[in-house]
């Protein structure tokens, strides 16, 4: 496991830079409103950037869990260690994810499933939590299936709009390295 | 040069009976000790909200209730606390309301008053910890480079905001569609990625290709034994 969060320190800044900056700018765009998905929106996006950018497995969760610790340190959002949670789970369903579909379609369409994975775990979390707070099943189930609804709205917008961009970034010789294709 | 007169100055005032360095890095000691202890508190009251039976719960009233009066008297602000509330209510409420009728309305509020009280400790921890101490605490368990990842990119973050604002009032100037009102469409949401955030990955590629040199430069990951900035 820490083998596969050895990265070289610019990739490590790079992930430190785009987790620090999804947090900031969800803090400043006041997109926090509740229990909808707007925040998976930023979070997509940023996730399958690093990905993209640094090209390797492992990144993703780097950045979900720098991204969580940024969030405590500077109490974002609902604040406390339960942020690391929020952050973290959908990274790393992400990254699981991406080592199943690695290489097996085009970017474009990768990017969707992993966004999707990843809002599936983030709705998920939400449910489990409603369950343990002690909702009945029914009224879990709802919230589950309308944050997966809006939540996955925000993710499919995100990533499609990830590939152009690496796109660009790969077409100005910004890309030091083979990234993923 | 610098480095030895300050060792020499300490070594001085500590002769005299005064050594405010140790005096202060006692106490910044102290503070973390502090921070890591609400840390672990945050934590245990938090899970607690969601874990414990219905007949614990007004033990954890209780204790929230004196973070709550901590929180105030730390001029903290409770219309956040208050704003949650409402907002999980309603949507709970209504939700109980349409799915099981009138019948179940007591077990919603419950629910509603779990989540606020797994919301208070986070609030109270962002009111009483300074974020310097979480950070110093963080990387007690931290390995030293992501550590170092963190440290930079927080102390960056004022130098990200103003590029951030410049490229943003920039493309606003040349006609773009990213005010916050042209913002409420998600249409438009593209065209804050493509003439904002896109020059911004630039400067952050860019920075981090310098910010990696600059340490490699200085021996960062050369020692076992890494300085500290305080």
């Amino acid at each position: 496991m820490s083998k596969s969060f050895n990265f070289s320190l610019q990739d490590a800044l790079f992930i430190g830079f785009c987790a620090t900056l999804l947090v900031a700018l969800k803090s400043m765009l006041r997109l926090k409103l509740g229990i909808s998905g707007h925040s998976m929106f930023l979070m997509t996006f940023f996730y399958l950037i690093c990905y993209g950018v640094v090209g390797r497995v492992g990144s993703v969760s780097a950045c979900g869990l720098q991204s969580g610790l940024v969030a405590m340190i500077l109490s974002v959002g609902k604040g406390g260690p339960l942020i690391l949670i929020k952050f973290a789970l959908p990274a790393i369903a992400m990254d699981l994810s991406l080592i199943l579909v690695a290489g097996l379609f085009t970017l474009r369409w990768r990017c969707v499933l992993v966004g999707l994975i990843g809002c599936f775990a983030w709705a998920t979390k939400g449910w489990v939590e409603d369950l343990l707070v002690g909702m009945t099943m029914q009224v879990a189930l709802v919230q589950f299936a309308l944050s997966m609804l809006k939540g996955g709205m925000f993710t499919l917008l995100a990533a499609l709009m990830v590939p152009p961009v690496l796109e660009r970034l790969k077409s100005h010789d910004l890309l030091y390295k083979e990234s993923a294709k | 040069m610098r480095v030895k007169g300050r060792h020499k100055a300490t070594k001085y005032r500590g002769a005299a009976g005064f050594d405010y360095h140790r005096l202060e890095s006692t106490a910044t000691q102290k503070s973390s000790y502090v921070t890591a202890a609400s840390l672990i508190l945050v934590l245990i009251l938090s899970s607690a909200a969601f874990l414990i039976p219905d007949r614990y719960l007004p033990g954890l009233i209780l204790c929230e209730m004196l973070l709550v009066i901590h929180g105030v008297y730390r001029r903290g602000n409770p219309g956040v606390i208050a704003r949650v509330f409402i907002v999980q209510l309603i949507i709970t409420m209504s939700l109980y309301y349409l799915i099981h009728g009138q019948s179940q309305l007591a077990q919603g509020a419950v629910a509603v008053l779990r989540i606020l009280l797994a919301f208070i400790p986070g609030w109270w921890l962002s009111i009483t910890c300074a974020p310097e101490r979480i950070g110093e605490v963080l990387t007690w368990v931290l390995p030293v480079k992501w550590a170092f990842v963190i440290a930079a990119s927080i102390s960056l973050l004022p130098y990200m905001t103003v590029e951030l604002r410049e490229i943003y009032h920039i493309q606003c100037l040349r006609g773009a569609r990213i005010s916050p009102k042209a913002l409420r469409d998600p249409r438009n949401w593209s065209e804050l990625i493509n003439c904002v955030i896109f020059p911004l990955l630039i400067q952050l590629l860019k920075l981090s290709r310098q910010i990696a040199v600059a340490a490699q430069l200085r021996y960062f990951g050369k020692s076992k034994q890494p300085t500290h900035w305080r």
